[in-house]
């Protein structure tokens, strides 16, 4: 990484060193095998849990951590990315470099896309579209930093793992065999990926397919609910307005449908992501996992540009009449040369 | 080999729930194919080929994840 030709890594010079840590690894694992983790669908608690009102139980579950570190991550991204780009121009529009050029590049693509869908309202729909992809990228991309989901508070439990103290700390070492002297424990990771949390992706889902109403209302006005009761067409066209009525139903069963596919896409995906890199980092613990790795930063960047984009794309929908012919939004077509 | 019928069952049904990623596939397999053929007879719309093609991958892949969803919840969270 550094700029001396000798040392460089990533252009391979010493590529023995690549080499001499895939020995080291397979060394550690021979010393200390990895173990299988107890796969849990619910996120762990971290603290005991109290009785609020109006809220019901609540407890300091893991996945707020990682909610935590991910707002601060959002947090010292926006104002390093505004402080870079507020000094750009002073410097006469100069291009931004680093991380927050990165931030700039994402938000023109995604403004691009946004253009091409939604014309002219791309700009009160680009702030819904980007923050939603930011947030779920930074929290899909928070399962590839180690430590995540492997560094955690020992809890005794009856199917429990043995553990052992080493220097760094103490460590689950094995699977559980009966009558083990030290008692059984078992590891609540300190931080789970957010997106493994039924919770967070259904809050997401509700909070874009609301703001998908929003728009609608706002663009339509009452005319907007024409889409899902749809009466105008019943008695001058018997048969077809019959149909129309139908399928002005299905809309409205759609819109709740789309609260459940958007949940379940990113909870599925993230939380299938996470058992992978489980599992294979137990069958086949040097080197393999990189791969994995590899695959679930291609994922999270998917599923996040996904949900986004499937948000971006019902808001432009729902902006725009469904009586085709009348508005049938020039601007959306036109935007794209 | 320890263990009893209600996990057999549920390492089973999971396996059988994951059934519906049959479809998903074949439906991502046409959506892609699709695409392709279109962006190769017009480039120019490639882009917005693309981010259709990429909605109607995550429309039906979907469906795949209801499945897994669903062998994960028969797996992991099991019968009560």
């Amino acid at each position: 990484m550094t700029a001396s030709s000798d040392n460089r890594i990533l252009g391979i010079k010493n590529r023995y060193l690549v080499l001499v840590l895939l020995i080291g690894w397979a060394v550690a694992y021979r010393i200390m095998p990895p173990v299988l983790m107890r796969i849990q669908l619910p996120a762990e608690e971290l603290t005991h849990a109290v009785q609020l009102p109006l809220l019901g139980r609540f407890a300091f579950t893991n996945t707020m951590a990682a909610m935590l570190i991910s707002d601060l991550i959002l947090l010292v991204l926006a104002f390093s990315f505004s402080r870079a780009a507020r000094a750009a121009l002073a410097a006469g529009g100069r291009a931004i470099g680093g991380v927050s050029g990165a931030v700039e590049a994402l938000l023109e693509a995604l403004y691009g896309l946004t253009e091409t869908n939604a014309g002219r309202w791309a700009r009160e729909i680009f702030p819904w579209f980007a923050t939603i992809v930011l947030v779920v990228l930074v929290n899909n991309w928070l399962e590839l930093i180690p430590g995540v989901d492997s560094i955690g508070i020992l809890h005794a439990a009856e199917h429990g793992f043995a553990v052992q103290a080493t220097a760094l700390g103490t460590t689950i070492v094995g699977a559980a065999t009966h009558n083990e002297a030290g008692g059984l424990f078992e590891l609540v990771p300190l931080v789970r990926v957010n997106s493994t949390d039924l919770n967070f992706t259904v809050a997401l889902a509700l909070i874009a397919v609301f703001m998908v109403q929003v728009f609608g209302i706002r663009a339509l006005g009452v005319g907007y609910f024409k889409k899902f009761w749809n009466t105008s067409t019943m008695f001058t066209k018997p048969i077809f307005g019959v149909i129309d009525f139908g399928v002005g139903l299905l809309e409205l069963v759609s819109e709740f449908s789309k609260i459940l596919s958007f949940s379940f896409r990113l909870f599925g995906n993230v939380f299938a992501g996470s058992v992978l890199l489980f599992v294979i980092g137990y069958l086949v613990p040097s080197f393999a996992q990189t791969i994995f790795l590899m695959l679930e930063f291609g994922v999270g960047l998917i599923q996040a540009v996904v949900f986004g984009m499937l948000t971006m794309v019902f808001m432009s929908q729902a902006v725009v009449s469904h009586h085709g012919d009348e508005h049938a939004d020039p601007e959306g077509a036109a935007a794209h040369d | 080999m320890e263990g009893n019928i209600v996990q057999m069952g549920q390492v089973i049904g999971a396996g059988l729930a994951m059934m519906g990623a049959i479809g998903a596939g074949a439906g991502i397999g046409i959506v892609v194919s699709g695409a392709v053929q279109a962006m190769g007879r017009n480039p120019d719309f490639a882009g917005t080929i693309q981010t259709n093609m990429i909605l109607g991958i995550a429309f039906a892949e979907s469906i795949a994840i209801y499945c897994l969803v669903v062998a994960l919840l028969i797996l992991f969270v099991g019968v009560s």
